[in-house]
């Protein structure tokens, strides 16, 4: 049930991320780029094994004997979250760049790549 | 027998290599003159030779020496250096030959810069010559390295050496536009040939089960009758016959001649090319004797020998000649190589031998003829013997040996090809062909050596030539291999000699071949033959006047030339072609990928949705509720986002869906990630909100207009493309989550060891900080990377460009709180609350770094949280007073900082404990631990964490500093910060803000 409604979430949100990525206009496409990376990290974080009951932490799994959740996709979304903000980064200073040289937001007025 | 012994060789060439390396880049190099380098890296290659034949009677007594060191032992790969007779031969003939060269080449580049204007001297200028030397020790080592290799990865590493040096030194004139497009050319089909060579050799390997040529060369009869030996065989015969250039690919070698003189002589006649060879004679044991190999090396090799001949007979430029006559040789040598009679390998390594004696001579002094004579064109040389009669008489030495004229050792070589020619073991077919062709290119090659003596130092003197005598070193260098090839013949047999190649040649044939060295071996065949030849050449070169011109009008295009400039105009073409189908449209590109994507998946993937059994209970649980609220709200703010049209009001609405992921987060609950999410949002936000305030409004507001004035059609099309993705991503989620097992492989191993093995109770930290250091340490590069490639993106590439910003746009009264950066001016209570963020940002970054292994919490959200409270200040005082202010705050040294902290961890751990990323406690190490508080340590994990808090601050910030603050470059910074500094100090200025109060 939860599942369902996870896999719902997750899959609405990488089609809002794709279609702003698709806009004309540059900042909304970086911003696609935000929505579908943080679709993927829900992937990740809901794909863990357990029903975590308690944080995967050594000392509290042990004293109170409950199912700890699955710390190895949290590992994995750590990476991808800083990752995620590098590129993001790098993602908008390439519209900035974009605007500088061809004085717009807007991608299909960005044809000169061709040459 | 193993041997530590037979690396030194390498070991000798490499700190030559080194020392060339150094004295190029240190400024001593530019007060050594350039003989004085010569005669003292000359030493490196007369180690090597010294060494080798203090190793040789123990190879000739027919022992093989062995030195090997673990290089991959997961994969079972050894680097393996092997002393066999054949490796003796050619490491003589590399090291003995590179101290020729090298002392050579001290002069040749001496007499460049005297002769300026001169032929190949156009484009030199005097200090770059240790460079030369640095390349043709890199390359000896390669090619040392080529021939002592044990197995075939160490081979193949050295052979790739060998094509790359030998680029650097055909490009060694890197101005001179032929020079450029011979390397490329070279370096194309050497290179090409290395991969097929890769390739086979890979082949190798895995049927014989081994890397180690001492296995392989066992295993001849398993190579031979797998069904795999055809490929195996043809892979290795292209990387070997390209390199030893064998028609049709043997165009390069001519277009390498644009290599300086001592490079000519030392890769192209002497070394590299017959590494194709070697590599030959090195497998035959293995993959020789059979049909294929005989017919292939044969044919290729015959048809090599006689287009060379031809082709060489009739080139003016003495290098170009020289060059066509080595390809015939490498024919005769690759033809030799497929016929498996004893004869065969005998001829095969008296010709090595001859022929790098004579052909080195005889390009070291085409080098000296174009230096003091001032060109190498036959048709405007003439009577140098008088100017230059040393010269003559080493060019007149070598000439007679590769006349093949008695009693020099190039006779010998011709000899023994005639008589392998003639040999009964060759089939009937061929039986006449053989020896014809042999004579045919035996008299061309005669006419050609002819052609060096008699155009070019005979005749009459030409009046507009000035040619003098070279230094004496100069032609000695070339004196010392000719004189090599009269002694053979004329002195008594020399034992050790005959002995060597008789040791060379039983290892590429496999079995016992017995050399002898006489001269004379009475009137047989092949002394008929060979007179035939010599009367031939000799005929040829009487009428050569007239021969000559005729051959010029026939085309010379026997070559896979047209056929590789073709294939290069082919991919032009294809370039073209594809440049007419972009349409330049970046969204259309996207929508292309990714419908072919979704395609791909769902008919190649056979993607499907699982069976959806849906168990609606009809309460669900109250996390379960409080997830599912948190997922409509993550989803709900993003759709949000598309509709609001104000961009500031989509990016807050985007803050809301990335804060609600971080209330997932801690549900699951994973406090740690939901820490990072959390203030990494707020910093993408922040930047997100830096670049918006840098475009321009109204071109913001056009892009809007366009965007929400999208045609019907094409909005149809993106809502469709983004359910479709949506749909794709649904039946991947749902069916992973729906039929995952609820049992983890990995994670138990982690929940177990992380406390016994890290001392960490932070399962996630220890993953990411110990179990997975090398991951974090290549994700902290990749976030520095991103700043990095911020900052040039913005600074450097921008300014290049030309790109203009234009002036600050007037303030927009619906963002002012953002308009950043500079004004306006804030309040004195915010500028307090400013100043007080930045030191609390330090105690929680402390306490991230100190106790991320207990609690959560780490160095990401320690830096991260820096960052933001330097943010702050960047909004609230400007950038200018935060420079000011800040003087600590240098991006590119807190990177460096934070990456070299990080290998320093890494490291101090692989010392104490042998691994890299291990961890190491130190303070119980050094016993300080019991005087830190619960849940603090001090070890490898506390400095990896300051490293990636250092790391992510200093990106973060360059970000922020490029981003809110792109117009100027650094040092003009530096500058204006210096000088407000100095300013204000002496009381002249006030920052703008303060005369704003």
């Amino acid at each position: 049930m939860i599942e369902l409604f996870t896999a719902l979430a997750i899959s609405a949100l990488f089609a809002i991320g794709v279609f702003q990525l698709l806009r004309r206009n540059l900042i909304r496409s970086a911003m696609g780029v935000a929505i579908v990376s943080n679709a993927i990290n829900l992937f990740l974080l809901a794909s863990g094994a357990y029903r975590g009951e308690v944080a995967a932490y050594a000392n509290l799994a042990g004293q109170t004997a409950r199912q700890p959740s699955d710390a190895l996709p949290q590992a994995l979304i750590l990476t991808a979250i800083v990752i995620g903000m590098g590129a993001f980064a790098v993602v908008l200073a390439l519209v900035y760049v974009l605007s500088l040289r061809y004085k717009t937001s807007d991608s299909d007025e960005v044809k000169g790549l061709r040459h | 027998m193993y041997s530590q012994s037979i690396v030194l060789p390498l070991i000798a060439c490499a700190i030559g290599a080194l020392a060339a390396g150094l004295l190029t880049v240190l400024p001593v190099g530019r007060r050594v003159s350039t003989p004085l380098l010569g005669w003292l890296l000359a030493i490196a290659p007369l180690v090597a030779f010294v060494l080798l034949l203090v190793e040789s009677p123990n190879v000739l007594a027919g022992q093989t020496l062995i030195w090997s060191l673990d290089w991959m032992p997961t994969l079972g790969v050894q680097a393996t250096l092997r002393l066999d007779g054949l490796s003796v031969l050619f490491g003589l003939l590399v090291s003995g030959i590179g101290v020729l060269v090298v002392t050579y080449a001290g002069y040749y580049f001496k007499a460049n810069s005297a002769h300026p204007a001169q032929g190949d001297s156009s484009d030199f200028s005097a200090h770059s010559d240790a460079r030369f030397f640095f390349y043709i020790l890199l390359f000896m080592m390669s090619m040392l390295g080529l021939v002592l290799a044990g197995d075939v990865i160490t081979l193949f590493v050295f052979w790739e050496g060998t094509s790359i040096t030998s680029f650097l030194l055909v490009a060694y004139k890197s101005k001179d536009e032929a020079a450029r497009r011979g390397a490329f050319r070279a370096l194309f089909i050497t290179g090409g040939g290395g991969v097929a060579l890769l390739a086979g050799l890979v082949f190798v390997a895995a049927l014989s089960g081994s890397t180690q040529f001492d296995v392989i060369l066992r295993s001849g009869d398993l190579l031979r009758a797998s069904e795999l030996y055809p490929v195996m065989l043809a892979l290795i015969a292209l990387g070997a016959l390209t390199k030893s250039a064998q028609a049709p690919a043997h165009f390069w070698l001519p277009g390498a001649m644009s290599a300086p003189a001592p490079a000519s002589a030392y890769l192209h006649s002497a070394t590299m090319v017959k590494a194709g060879v070697y590599l030959l004679a090195r497998v035959n044991p293995a993959l020789g004797q059979t049909d294929l190999w005989f017919w292939l090396f044969s044919l290729i090799g015959g048809a090599t020998m006689l287009i060379g001949a031809f082709v060489g007979f009739k080139q003016h430029d003495l290098k170009a000649l020289l060059a066509y006559s080595t390809v015939s040789q490498l024919g005769v040598l690759v033809m030799l190589i497929g016929q498996d009679t004893e004869i065969a390998f005998k001829a095969l390594v008296v010709s090595i031998l001859a022929h790098a004696l004579y052909k080195s001579a005889l390009f070291l002094v085409t080098g000296i003829i174009d230096h003091e004579a001032g060109t190498r064109d036959l048709r405007e040389l003439g009577g140098l013997r008088r100017a230059m009669p040393f010269t003559f008489a080493v060019a007149l030495i070598a000439g007679l040996s590769m006349a093949g004229l008695p009693p020099l050792f190039g006779f010998l070589a011709k000899e023994t090809l005639l008589a392998t020619a003639t040999h009964p073991a060759v089939p009937p077919i061929v039986e006449v062909i053989f020896p014809a062709a042999a004579v045919i290119a035996g008299a061309l090659v005669l006419a050609q050596a002819g052609l060096v003596v008699l155009d070019g130092f005979l005749g009459q003197s030409r009046s507009d030539l000035h040619p003098h005598e070279a230094p004496w070193p100069m032609w000695l260098a070339p004196a010392i291999p000719a004189l090599a090839s009269l002694a053979v013949g004329v002195l008594p047999e020399p034992e050790g000699l005959a002995t060597l190649l008789a040791a060379a040649a039983t290892a590429a044939w496999g079995d016992k071949v017995k050399v002898s060295l006489a001269l004379w071996t009475g009137i047989n065949v092949p002394l008929l033959l060979s007179i035939v030849a010599v009367s031939l050449g000799v005929a040829l070169l009487a009428v050569r006047q007239r021969v000559r011109p005729a051959l010029d009008h026939i085309a010379g295009r026997l070559s896979l030339g047209v056929l590789y400039e073709g294939a290069l105009r082919l991919i032009d073409g294809m370039a073209w072609l594809v440049t007419r189908v972009q349409s330049g449209r970046l969204r259309l590109y996207l929508a292309i990928m990714l419908i072919s994507l979704g395609a791909m998946l769902i008919g190649i993937g056979r993607l499907a949705l699982p069976p959806l059994a849906l168990s609606v209970t009809l309460l669900p649980d109250a996390q379960s509720l409080l997830r599912i609220i948190a997922l409509v709200v993550v989803t709900l703010a993003a759709l949000v986002s598309v509709f609001l049209r104000s961009d500031l009001f989509a990016i807050l609405a985007l803050g809301v869906s990335g804060l609600s992921i971080a209330v997932l987060m801690i549900l699951e609950p994973a406090p740690d990630i939901a820490l990072v999410q959390v203030v990494v949002e707020t910093l993408t936000l922040v930047v997100l909100v830096l670049v918006l305030t840098r475009l321009p409004r109204e071109q913001r507001a056009r892009a809007a207009e366009f965007t929400y004035r999208q045609s019907r059609p094409g909005l149809l099309r993106d809502v469709l493309i983004a359910l479709g993705s949506g749909a794709v991503m649904f039946a991947i989620v749902s069916t992973a989550l729906l039929s995952r097992p609820r049992e983890s492989q990995i994670t138990p191993f982690f929940e177990q060891n992380a406390k016994p093995l890290t001392a960490a109770n932070d399962i996630v930290g220890a993953i990411v900080i110990d179990f997975r250091g090398f991951d974090t340490l290549v994700e902290i590069a990749v976030f520095a990377a991103a700043g990095l490639s911020v900052y040039t993106l913005l600074r450097y590439a921008s300014r290049k460009a030309g790109d203009r910003d234009e002036p600050a746009p007037q303030p927009d009264p619906t963002m002012l709180p953002f308009r950043g950066i500079g004004n306006p001016r804030s309040s004195a209570l915010v500028r307090l609350v400013a100043r007080l963020i930045l030191p609390f940002s330090f105690v929680l970054a402390a306490s991230h770094i100190l106790l991320g292994h207990d609690r959560p919490g780490d160095g990401f959200t320690a830096g991260v949280i820096v960052s933001l409270a330097v943010a702050t200040w960047y909004v609230v005082y400007g950038y200018e007073e935060t420079k000011c202010r800040l003087p600590w705050l240098r991006p590119a040294a807190l990177i460096a900082a934070g990456l070299g902290l990080a290998l320093l961890s890494a490291t101090l751990a692989a010392l104490i404990n042998g691994t890299f990323f291990s961890p190491v406690d130190f303070g119980k190490l050094i016993g300080v631990s019991r005087w830190l508080p619960a849940g603090v340590y001090f070890s490898t994990a506390t400095l990896y964490e300051l490293a990636i808090a250092l790391t992510v601050v200093g990106s973060a910030v360059l970000m922020l500093d490029t981003l809110g603050h792109p117009r100027d470059t650094d040092r003009e910074t530096e500058q204006q910060m210096s000088e407000i500094a100095a300013l204000r100090e002496q009381g002249v200025v006030t920052l703008p803000e303060e005369t704003k109060t």
